[in-house]
C-alpha cells in the first residue's frame, strides 16, 4: 500500500543507527537535566542577590522603618507563627479564597456554557454582563459585608465575584472560538448536541478557560484579603492591617510573605492541572527549537 | 451515464446566500441555479469547476449541512432535511481534534455512535494498520506529518462504513508526491468496496485519474454544464495515468470546456 513517508518507531534496528539514536537521546536528557539545574540555580542566585541587597541597603540607604529588613521579617514571621497563631489565621484566609474561587469558577463555567450555546440569549445578556464586568469588583466588598456580615461568608462572596466574571467571559470567548468545520465534521459523524459540547466545544475552549483559572487565583486571594481589611477579626488580612495599625513594618512584610507563599502554591497546583488538560497542545517553542 | 440506481439526486436546486456583514450592506447572491443531477450507487464522481461555482455548496447540501433555497436533494429516495449522518465527510483541512491522539480521533465517530470500547479498539487497530500508521496511535495530530494526518482523517471516516463518502478537496494542501500516494491509497481502499464517492477538486488530472464520472460546473452562479464518463478502465495506475492512451484527448476536452468558464470571467464577459 504505497510508500510511507515516515519510518515507524522501532524500524531503526540497524546497529549503527540504533546506537546513534541512543546517544542522541542520552545527550538530550543530559541537556535537559542541565537546563533544569541552571534554572534552579539561577532562581536561587536571584533570590539571594535580591534579599542581600535589601538587607544591606536597609538602614544604610533607605530608612529601615519603611522597608524593614529580611532578617527582621523572618524573625517577625517566626513570632507571628508562635505568638499570633499565623496558621490559624492563614486557614481562614485560604478557606475564604479557595471556596470563593471554586464557587466563582464553577458558576462562571456553567453560566458561560449556557449563555454561549444560545445566540439569542447571549445577545440579550451581553451588554449587561459587560457592564457588570466593568464595575471595580472590590467596590462591592463593603456591600457584601453589609449583606453577609463580618464573618467568613462575606469574604467568600468577594472572592467569588472577583473570579466569576473573568472565568465567565473567557468561557464564552472560548466556546465561540470552536472552529465551525470541526463542529460540522463531528455532526456528520453523528455527534449529538451533548457529544459536541463534551468532545469538541469544551476542549476547544480549554485554553481560554485554563488561562482564566490561572489569572483568577491571585484575584480570589485579593478578594479575601480586601474583605478582611475592611472588617474582620480573623485572617491574614486582619493580621496585616493590625500590624499596619501598630506601625509594625516587619510584621506587615511577614504577612505579605505568608500570602505570597500561599498564592505561589495555589498557582503551582492550577498550572500543573492546566498542563495536564492541555497536553494535546503543541509546546510553545523556545529558541533552541528553531535554531 | 451509468444505469445503476441513483443514491443521490439533486432536483431543481437553487441556493441563495446572504452575505453577512453590516446590515445595510447585506446582499443576497445566487450560488447555484437549476442544478439537476443523479449520482449512481457505487461510482466515483468528481465535481470540477471554477472557484466559487458552488460545488462545495452542493456537497454540503448532500451532507445536510446546507439547505437548498429551492428544490431538493434526495438521499436514498428520502429528502435530506437534517444533517446526513449516513455519509462520510472529509474536508480540505484534516479536522482532527487537536486534543485527541490519533487513535482517539479515529474512534471518534464510533464513540458518537455508541460502539463499545473493545469493538472500537479492534476496529481502529485494523484501520490504523491498513494505512500503515501503527506505532503512532498515541501521537497527537501536531506530532504527525500532513500525509499521516490525512490518512487518519480518511480512516476515521471509513471506520464507520458510510455508503457514501463526500470529499471536499481532500488532498489540496498536500505536497505533490504525498498527494499521488494518497490518491493511490484512496483508490485501493475504494475499489471493490461498493461505496459511492463524491469528490470536489480543482485538479483536472486528479479528477480524471480517480473518477468514473466528472461533473463540470459553470462559473457562478453555478449550474451543471456537462457530465463526462471518464474513458479509463479499472483498476488504474495513478502514478502512470498521464501515459494512458485515452488520457490526452479526454483531458484536452475537459480543459477546453473548463477554460471557457474561467477565461470569460477574467475577460469580464458575461
Amino acid at each position: 500500500m504505497g510508500v510511507r513517508e515516515a519510518a515507524a518507531p522501532g524500524r531503526l534496528l540497524e546497529p549503527r543507527g540504533d546506537r546513534l539514536l541512543r546517544e542522541v537521546e542520552q545527550l538530550e536528557r543530559a541537556r535537559d537535566r542541565q537546563s533544569r539545574r541552571n534554572t534552579t540555580l539561577g532562581r536561587l542566585a536571584f533570590a539571594v542577590v535580591f534579599l542581600g541587597l535589601w538587607e544591606v541597603a536597609s538602614g544604610r540607604f533607605v530608612d529601615q522603618f519603611f522597608v524593614s529588613k529580611p532578617s527582621h521579617i523572618i524573625a517577625s514571621l517566626w513570632a507571628m507563627i508562635i505568638k499570633e497563631q499565623l496558621f490559624y489565621h492563614l486557614r481562614f484566609t485560604i478557606i475564604e479564597a479557595l471556596v470563593g474561587y471554586v464557587i466563582g469558577a464553577v458558576a462562571g463555567l456553567v453560566l458561560g456554557f449556557v449563555l454561549a450555546r444560545s445566540d439569542l440569549v447571549y445577545r440579550i445578556v451581553e451588554p449587561f454582563v459587560v457592564g457588570f464586568y466593568g464595575i471595580p469588583r472590590i467596590a462591592l466588598a463593603p456591600l457584601f459585608i453589609l449583606w453577609f456580615g463580618i464573618g467568613i461568608t462575606s469574604k467568600i462572596a468577594v472572592a467569588a465575584v472577583m473570579v466569576f466574571f473573568i472565568v465567565f467571559i473567557n468561557t464564552i470567548a472560548g466556546i465561540r472560538s470552536a472552529p465551525v468545520q470541526l463542529l460540522q465534521v463531528a455532526r456528520v459523524m453523528g455527534a449529538s448536541e451533548w457529544d459536541l459540547v463534551r468532545k469538541v466545544v469544551f476542549p476547544a475552549a480549554t485554553p481560554f478557560i485554563i488561562a482564566a483559572l490561572q489569572i483568577t487565583v491571585p484575584q480570589a486571594m485579593i478578594g479575601a484579603i480586601v474583605g478582611e481589611f475592611i472588617s474582620s477579626n480573623r485572617g491574614v488580612g486582619h493580621l496585616i492591617s493590625r500590624a499596619a495599625g501598630w506601625l509594625d513594618t516587619p510584621g506587615l512584610f511577614a504577612g505579605i510573605l505568608a500570602l505570597l507563599v500561599v498564592v505561589l502554591l495555589m498557582n503551582l497546583g492550577i498550572t500543573s492541572f492546566g498542563n495536564y488538560l492541555m497536553r494535546w497542545n503543541p509546546k510553545h517553542g523556545n529558541l533552541r527549537d528553531i535554531q | 451515464m451509468s444505469t445503476a440506481e441513483p443514491v443521490i439526486v439533486a432536483r431543481d436546486v437553487y441556493k441563495v446566500f446572504v452575505a453577512r456583514g453590516e446590515r445595510r450592506r447585506r446582499r443576497a447572491f445566487l450560488a447555484l441555479h437549476n442544478v439537476n443531477l443523479a449520482i449512481p450507487r457505487g461510482r466515483f464522481v468528481s465535481f470540477v469547476g471554477p472557484s466559487g461555482c458552488g460545488k462545495s455548496t452542493l456537497l454540503n447540501m448532500i451532507a445536510g449541512l446546507v439547505r437548498p433555497t429551492e428544490g431538493e436533494i434526495r438521499y436514498k429516495h428520502a429528502p435530506v432535511t437534517a444533517v446526513n449522518t449516513d455519509v462520510g465527510y472529509i474536508t480540505q483541512d484534516d479536522n482532527l481534534l487537536p486534543w485527541r491522539t490519533l487513535r482517539e480521533n479515529v474512534e471518534l465517530a464510533l464513540e458518537f455512535r455508541g460502539v463499545a470500547l473493545v469493538a472500537r479498539r479492534e476496529l481502529s487497530a485494523r484501520y490504523i494498520q491498513m494505512v500503515g500508521l501503527d506505532g503512532f496511535e498515541h501521537h497527537y495530530p501536531h506530532e504527525l506529518s500532513g500525509g499521516m494526518r490525512k490518512r487518519a482523517a480518511l480512516i476515521r471516516t471509513l471506520i464507520y462504513d458510510p455508503d457514501v463518502i463526500l470529499m471536499d478537496e481532500p488532498f489540496g494542501p498536500l505536497d505533490a508526491q504525498t498527494r499521488v500516494i494518497l490518491q493511490d491509497e484512496l483508490l485501493k481502499l475504494w475499489e471493490g468496496s461498493g461505496k459511492t464517492v463524491v469528490f470536489v477538486t480543482h485538479d483536472l488530472v486528479e479528477a480524471t485519474a480517480l473518477s468514473d464520472e466528472i461533473v463540470l460546473f459553470s462559473r457562478a452562479p453555478g449550474t451543471i454544464k456537462q457530465v463526462y464518463d471518464v474513458p479509463l478502465g479499472r483498476p488504474r495506475d495513478v502514478f502512470r495515468i498521464l501515459a494512458h492512451p485515452n488520457f490526452p484527448a479526454f483531458f484536452d476536452r475537459l480543459w477546453r470546456d473548463l477554460k471557457e468558464e474561467i477565461m470569460d470571467v477574467e475577460l469580464g464577459v458575461s
